[in-house]
């Protein structure tokens, strides 16, 4: 199925489920919980922990459909934020203990360049955004993609990267003021 | 980008970005979150983030769940059931029925009931009414779209509690943005007038839903707050 079509199938099926409809609610859940639960297990490093937020985030969808307005946001980041926000709020909360990743593991999360269908996919959906972080500065553009892949505070960030914390904020910071500007473009 | 909007992004762009990419902590993110609520050049700008760096999340690689894991979110949907169940099943459910009885507000579901009755004599179609579902499957609302579909009442089906000042009605017609119907009180039944440009839109594909906003109702003119209790239209 093109990217087009999944689109307004899922934007459907979030229609239905704000009416109660529970079988839109799994078509929901088929089409997008493997690729939410790889975002939530990316943040949180815990199968267990992001099935439990995964849980939570589908009963989130349940209630808050009503609140999905197709002219502002793609149905898939729509659910994507949901997914994120319960996972960041997750280990926010401190009730998870993640791992922390050795330095020299921040060149893997920094560029998570991967390959097979869904770099084509991304590349043709984002084309605008990977461009823009192109022309970022590399550790600019490294740092604000661990920080949204990994769901990672300012001074994870540094400890990971191996750069004072200050150093962190201003690459993080002046990365997006530029990436804004090109997003504008 | 002109100079004036650079200043601008060292405020609040920036500081929707920041929530956006996940790099705020705990008490930051609940500062935003609660800025969300109020102020809507804020939400646009999450939204604006949101839907743009979202296309990061392409690269994650995807990971199946265990089989077991839709079963639990389903119990966890409560008694909700479905809406096409929901239409036929509504007024011959015993369990609906108990729910408003023993419900705190007995009263106001028989003022409703009394509303329904004298709007069938009226009307010759029959009468549109919904069941809002809060939280867990219990009935949070009852609402009735009064004879002619100029105006609606929602009554409280049970105890919501008396913080609950801000309740925001919304209108979601089928393929449509929700159109609030103004603000309603917890615990007494309200008569809202729908707008004549939705007049035609209430009918039995349309969605109810209530929502907790900021004092006033939204600043956004959509739903900003958590949705309480939602619930389709049905013919009677």
């Amino acid at each position: 199925m093109d990217a087009e079509s999944r689109r307004r199938r899922l934007a459907a099926a979030l229609r239905r489920v704000a009416g109660g409809d529970r079988a839109a609610l799994r078509f929901v859940y088929d089409e997008t919980a493997a690729k939410l639960l790889g975002v939530c297990l990316r943040i949180l490093n815990d199968r267990s922990e992001a099935e439990d937020v995964l849980q939570e985030v589908y009963l989130n969808v349940w209630r808050k459909a009503v609140s999905f307005d197709e002219s502002r946001a793609s149905p898939i980041t729509w659910l994507v934020a949901i997914a994120r926000n319960r996972a960041i709020d997750r280990v926010r909360s401190g009730a998870v203990a993640r791992l922390s990743t050795p330095i020299e593991d921040a060149a893997e999360i920094a560029d998570p360049a991967p390959l097979a269908t869904e770099t084509i996919e991304a590349a043709q959906e984002n084309r605008r955004l990977y461009s823009c972080l192109e022309e970022l500065e590399s550790r600019q553009g490294t740092a604000i993609r661990a920080a949204f892949i990994d769901g990672l505070t300012y001074e994870e960030l540094a400890e990971r990267m191996g750069v004072p914390l200050g150093t962190m904020k201003s690459w993080i910071r002046r990365g997006l003021a530029k990436l804004r500007a090109c997003l504008e473009r | 980008m002109s100079d004036t909007s650079k200043r601008d992004f060292e405020g609040m762009s920036l500081t929707a970005a920041e929530y956006v990419l996940g790099v705020l902590d705990a008490a930051q993110r609940r500062a935003a979150e609660r800025r969300i609520s109020r102020d809507a050049a804020f939400a646009r700008e999450v939204a604006f983030w949101e839907e743009r760096l979202g296309g990061l999340a392409t690269a994650v690689p995807e990971v199946a769940p265990t089989p077991g894991l839709w079963s639990r979110i389903e119990a966890g949907l409560g008694r909700a059931r479905g809406a096409d169940q929901r239409r036929a099943g509504l007024w011959q459910s015993l369990s609906f029925w108990r729910s408003l009885a023993f419900g705190a507000s007995a009263l106001a579901a028989a003022c409703l009931v009394t509303l329904i009755y004298v709007g069938a004599i009226k009307t010759p179609s029959p009468p549109l009414v919904a069941r809002l579902d809060a939280e867990g499957g219990q009935a949070g609302f009852v609402a009735a779209v009064n004879s002619g579909g100029g105006s609606l009442t929602i009554v409280p089906a049970t105890l919501l509690g008396a913080e609950r000042k801000s309740l925001e009605l919304w209108l979601i017609p089928s393929g449509g943005k929700p159109h609030s119907l103004g603000l309603i009180d917890p615990n007494r039944p309200v008569t809202v007038k729908v707008p004549k440009g939705l007049l035609r839109r209430v009918d039995d594909e349309a969605v109810l839903a209530v929502s907790l906003e900021p004092e006033g109702g939204s600043p956004t003119g959509q739903p900003t707050g958590p949705v309480i209790a939602n619930g389709k239209l049905a013919r009677l």
